[in-house]
Formats: structure tokens, C-alpha cells, sequence
């Protein structure tokens, strides 16, 4: 069981590299307006978001398998109440970066930013399932969440 | 080594109870240094007459229970460690004699004793004028007229003529027969009524004198450790006009039977009985009600019962040096008695010496915190954390024939033994009864102080270190019943070292 669980882990770490590495197409496949793409790859938040994307996740994730890892928060909707929360926190946080780094070039995507953090959320849903399921086996109390071994 | 446990009397099945819970508590046998013996399996035999004795009744049912639930969980490893880690067999299950027809059973069969009046098992009707004079002036005539399958109503008169049979009976053939060199028998009695008083010099006259039956293993048997509880009078009976048992008697016929026993047991010189344990209380108890028999028998569990269970124990610990001569025979008696640290009235762990103490608070109070657990968090539990690792314990588990002896049998006596035992004078009061709370469940020994407060010790606290234990060690190779109970037992053994006081 010890070496499935790194096997898991190394699963999750390859799905995330590839995530990065793929990013600029994983996210025009789920938003590409013309002019705000192309800014959006020009301002580098293409480099940007998807760590974002990635860190918030995996860091929400480590939380509460590691650092909360209760028994009176070891059920399915508690770990769902914490992927809402990392989830809402990567769309803040990139909404927060984007607004930044347009705001700093004079260009105005309020309203394209805010879609494209929305859009996000699918990512940083599935980005906190794969740290979830990477890092889960090791946590003392939790390790059974969202759904048993 | 097996230790051949024989209990006599209803005091032998009532101090046979608590050595049912303390096993099922985990106290072992344990050697001189405290450390647990290896390998010591125990063969209880209970005799007596009355079958009817509710205490006896309630003792067969306990060992019964003990016996299936043990077998769930080590099947038939004789070494265990934890909750019910000794291992108690029938004398059917360790024989491999055929042509010995034995009941699975942990009871002695008396039948020839239990079906008579006592006139009638002494062919009293067919002797001569003679002998029936002499015969009178040794029995009352209540006592001829004693149906026996009540017992010897106080009487070791007729006891030590019925229970004469023992020697010529199939139990005693087939015990005769698993008898090996290096086990150890042990007999449980009390010294102050019928059954026991006369059981005992019986059973050690028998086994010593070997030699003159027609039974296997005779040189075995006449070397053979031998022990004995020996319980004084510790209890009250309510008065009554009927006075075949009356506490008065007892110290009398204490005096007149320790005299005999020193004469031909455990006098100075004497190797017929090589370790004698003595146990009783001047203490009043609560009276029990009056019953020589016909209603039953059913009286209060009492500490002296609780105190004598460790007598075999100690037993089956002491090293053989102390016991045999290098040559192999028996060394003469030397005997043990039992002190508390404070002659108080209520005992708590803290009234028990110290060597007590370290014999037993660690797996009472384990047993004590899984019963409570058991009531109070595991069912909630099931489906989470530890219970999902494998073998998973799965809602079904709760309707299992195991957790339901466990739980609707089992600890359902042991509650009745701590009220029994509480409710008794001394009063016994290790835990507070009717006290969920495992803060509060320890009498005098509270949690440790923390930064803030008190450390807490609650199911949660339970299943977090359950979940620990059950991640870093793997059960795949276990029941379900282990995995539960060996869990329980190492996440209790941290609990109470880190959150409890520190009494030991």
C-alpha cells in the first residue's frame, strides 16, 4: 500500500508538471476572447496564473490533510468546504494579479479577467482533487477523505 | 505451562468471575519482576454440586463468552497480548484421549453426587445398627437428609465423604491425562463453608497420592506445584431461623479447618501444597441474603473475590525454584498474603499497594475506556478514519456475533461486577460508575494539567490515535475483531501515559 501511495503521489506530481507545462493551451481551451489573450500572453500571466493555480491548491490541500487533520473535520463536505475555499482563493488571488499587471500596462480587462478567473475555477477544481488524491495517504486522520482508500 | 485452575464452592466460582475480568482486562501471570509469563494457558475447573448456584451459573456463561471471543480474536495462540490475552481451555479441548467421554465443558461433572441424598450416597438404609449410630453421631440429620445437588450447605463433613467420588471420575482421569510435567495446579476455595473446605484436601490427597490410582502421568501429578487460595471469611449473611449456615459458624469453622489443613497440607514440613494464598476481611459486608442453596445462590461480587483472582496468577508467575527442589519434588508450603495500602472502606486504585497497582490499573483502566468507548463512540465511528483501513469494520460488524457478545454479554457483566463490587462494603470504586466521561471515569486519578486546563480524553482523542496507529501498522493479515481491539488497546496504553496522572 506504502508504494501505491507514492505511486499516487508521483501520479499527482506528473499531472501537474504537464498541467504547467501545457498551460497556455489548457487555458484557451477554456477561455480565449481575442485581444485579451494575446494581452494576457504578452503581460506573462500565462507564466503567472497557472502557479497560482497550482500552489493555492496544493498548499489548501497540504492544510487541511497535514496541519488541520482532524477528526472533527474528516468528513467528504468538510474537504468539499475546503476545496471551495482554495478554489475561491485562486480565483481572488488571479483576479487580484490580473487586475495588477493590466492595471500597471494602462489597460483596462475588468470584466474579461473576472470571466477568465471563473473559467479558472475548473482548473483549480481539479488541480486540489490532484493534490488531494496525491497527498491524502499519508495524513493520519484524514486520509480516508473525500472517499475511502 | 497450562495451570490447572480448579475452582471449588461458590466462593471458587465467584473469585473464578474476576479472574474471568481481569483476564479479559489483560492482567496476565506475571514473574517476580513484573514482566508477563509466556506461554501459560489456563484449564479452569469448577466443581460443585449446586448446579442451580446462580454464581456458578453466571461464571460458566462469562467463561463461555470469554472462550468465544478470544478464539475470535487469537484463535488458538496460546500467547497474546492485550484485551483477553490468556487463553482458558476445557479439559475436552486439550484431551486426546478417545475413549474418554467428556462434555465441553469448563464444569466437573458430579452427577453421581448431585442426584442423591447424602443418606442415600452413604447407603446410610443399608448399614447396620452399629454403623448407623456412629454414622449420627457424625451427621446431623438435616445433613442426611441433604439433597445434594444444592450443594454442602456449609458442611465439610459431608463434603469431604461425596466429593471422595472425584478421584474415580472421567474429569479426573482426563485431567490426569493432559497433566504434563511443568504445568501447575492451583485451587480456589473458601475456607469457612462446605464445598470448598472439603474440595480442597480432597483434590491435593488425590493428586498427591497418585500413585495408589489407576491414572496416567502419576509421577507428574505427585511432583506437581501445587497452589491454593484459601479465602477466610469476608462475608455477611442476613440472619435467619434457619441456621444450617450462620455467620457465626464461620470463624469456628475457619480455626478447626485451617488446623487440619496445617496437619495435612501446609504445615511447616509439609510439601503436599506448596504455595497457600490467604485472603479474607474482618470488614463486615453488606449481608447477603440467606440461601443454602434452594434459591439459588446469587450474592454480591466483593474486592476479596477480585484480590484472590491474582492469587493464581501470582502463582503461575513464581519461579519453579520456589516451588520443586532442584530434584524435582515438591518444596514445603510458603504462604502469601494479601495487604491493602490503606484500610479504608472505599478502595480506589490508589488504596492497592504498589505492586498491585502495577499489575492492574494499566489494563483496567484499558478495559475500563474501551467499555466506555464501546457505548459511547464506536458506533458513531464506524465508516471513518481507522474503520475504512483494511480489513475494513463495516456497519455490519456492529450486529456480529462477536461485537454482540462483546458488548450485550460481556460487558454487560462486567458492569454488573463493578456495581456488585461497589455497592458492597468494602465499597470498590476504581471507575465512577454511571460516568461517560473518560475525563472523569478514573476514581482519584484525574488527566494531567496543560497550558490550558486539563488534557482532554474523549472518543476523538480515541479515534485520532487509533487513525495514527492503524496508518503506520497493517491489520490485512487480521480480523476485523483484532484490528478493533489490538488498536484500542495500544491507542489506550499512549492515552493513559500521556493524559491520565501518573499513579504508577
Amino acid at each position: 500500500m506504502k508504494q501505491q501511495n507514492f505511486i499516487y503521489l508521483g501520479l499527482g506530481i506528473v499531472a501537474t508538471i504537464l498541467f504547467y507545462v501545457l498551460r497556455v493551451s489548457a487555458y484557451e481551451c477554456i477561455y480565449a476572447v481575442p485581444g485579451f489573450s494575446d494581452q494576457f500572453y504578452n503581460a506573462g500571466l500565462y507564466d503567472m496564473i497557472p502557479l497560482i493555480t497550482i500552489a493555492v491548491p496544493w498548499a489548501t490541500a497540504g492544510i487541511y490533510y497535514y496541519a488541520i487533520n482532524s477528526v472533527r473535520f474528516d468528513r467528504w463536505y468538510h474537504w468539499l468546504l475546503v476545496g471551495g475555499i482554495s478554489t475561491m482563493l485562486t480565483i481572488i488571488i488571479g483576479y487580484a494579479v490580473n487586475s495588477s499587471v493590466f492595471s500597471d500596462m494602462g489597460l483596462s480587462y475588468g470584466a474579461e479577467s473576472l470571466s477568465f478567473e471563473l473559467a479558472n475555477a475548473v482548473w483549480a477544481v481539479v488541480m486540489f482533487i490532484v493534490a488531494s488524491f496525491s497527498m491524502r495517504w499519508w495524513s493520519s486522520n484524514c486520509r480516508h477523505t473525500p472517499i475511502p482508500q | 505451562m497450562r495451570l490447572f485452575l480448579f475452582a471449588i464452592g461458590g466462593t471458587g466460582s465467584r473469585v473464578l468471575k474476576s479472574l474471568i475480568m481481569l483476564s479479559a482486562a489483560g492482567v496476565r501471570p506475571v514473574d517476580e519482576n513484573g514482566h508477563p509469563v509466556p506461554n501459560v494457558e489456563i484449564v479452569p475447573v469448577i466443581i460443585d454440586p449446586h448446579k442451580s448456584n446462580e454464581d456458578l451459573k453466571r461464571t460458566e456463561a462469562l467463561l463461555n463468552a470469554y472462550r468465544s471471543l478470544r478464539e475470535r480474536l487469537y484463535g488458538n495462540a496460546v500467547n497474546a497480548d492485550g484485551f483477553f490475552a490468556t487463553r482458558f481451555v476445557t479439559l475436552r479441548e486439550i484431551m486426546s484421549d478417545s475413549t474418554i467421554q467428556l462434555n465441553d465443558t469448563f464444569i466437573f461433572n458430579l452427577g453421581a453426587v448431585e442426584r442423591e441424598k447424602f443418606r442415600d450416597f452413604i447407603g446410610y438404609d443399608t448399614m447396620n445398627e452399629a454403623n448407623q449410630a456412629l454414622t449420627s453421631l457424625l451427621f446431623a440429620d438435616y445433613q442426611l437428609e441433604n439433597k445434594m445437588n444444592i450443594g454442602f450447605v456449609g458442611s465439610p463433613n459431608i463434603g469431604s465423604v461425596a466429593l471422595n467420588e472425584i478421584k474415580d471420575s472421567d474429569e479426573f482421569k482426563a485431567f490426569a491425562n493432559v497433566f504434563n510435567q511443568g504445568d501447575r495446579i492451583f485451587f480456589i476455595s473458601s475456607i469457612f463453608g462446605g464445598t470448598g473446605a472439603a474440595g480442597f484436601p480432597i483434590m491435593v490427597k488425590n493428586i498427591r497420592r497418585a500413585g495408589d490410582l489407576d491414572i496416567n502421568n502419576r509421577d507428574a501429578l505427585r511432583r506437581a506445584p501445587i497452589g491454593g487460595l484459601t479465602v477466610l471469611p469476608y462475608f455477611n449473611i442476613e440472619h435467619s431461623e434457619d441456621t444450617r449456615i450462620s455467620k457465626a459458624d464461620f470463624v469456628v469453622k475457619t480455626q478447626s479447618a485451617l488446623y487440619y489443613y496445617k496437619d495435612t497440607m501446609t504445615g511447616a514440613n509439609d510439601a503436599n501444597v506448596n504455595a497457600i494464598f490467604y485472603v479474607g476481611d474482618q470488614e463486615v459486608s453488606k449481608p447477603y441474603t440467606y440461601d443454602p442453596g434452594e434459591h439459588g445462590q446469587r450474592n454480591r461480587a466483593h474486592l476479596v473475590e477480585m484480590v484472590g483472582a491474582l492469587a493464581p496468577l501470582k502463582f503461575a508467575g513464581l519461579p519453579l525454584q520456589r516451588l520443586s527442589s532442584p530434584d524435582g519434588f515438591p518444596l514445603p508450603t510458603t504462604a502469601y498474603e494479601f495487604a491493602l495500602a490503606k484500610d479504608e472502606r472505599d478502595i480506589n486504585f490508589l488504596t492497592l499497594r504498589a505492586a498491585t497497582r502495577r499489575h492492574v490499573y494499566d489494563p483496567l483502566v484499558r478495559f475500563h475506556l474501551l467499555f466506555l468507548y464501546l457505548r459511547t463512540g464506536f458506533r458513531e465511528q464506524v465508516g471513518q478514519g481507522y474503520t475504512e483501513d483494511a480489513p475494513k469494520i463495516k456497519s455490519d460488524f456492529l450486529n456480529s456475533q462477536f461485537y454482540r457478545t462483546l458488548t450485550d454479554d460481556f460487558m454487560r457483566a462486567y458492569v454488573d461486577w463493578l456495581v456488585e463490587m461497589h455497592d458492597n462494603n468494602r465499597s470498590v470504586s476504581l471507575f465512577s460508575l454511571g460516568e461517560t466521561d473518560m475525563n472523569r471515569a478514573i476514581t482519584a486519578v484525574a488527566t494531567r494539567k496543560s497550558l490550558l486546563g486539563r488534557k482532554n480524553v474523549d472518543n476523538n482523542v480515541f479515534k485520532a490515535e487509533m487513525n495514527r496507529l492503524s496508518r503506520d501498522a497493517s491489520y490485512s493479515e487480521h480480523t476485523v475483531e483484532y484490528k478493533l481491539l489490538d488498536l484500542f488497546n495500544r491507542a489506550a496504553t499512549r492515552i493513559i501515559n500521556d493524559r491520565y496522572e501518573a499513579i504508577n
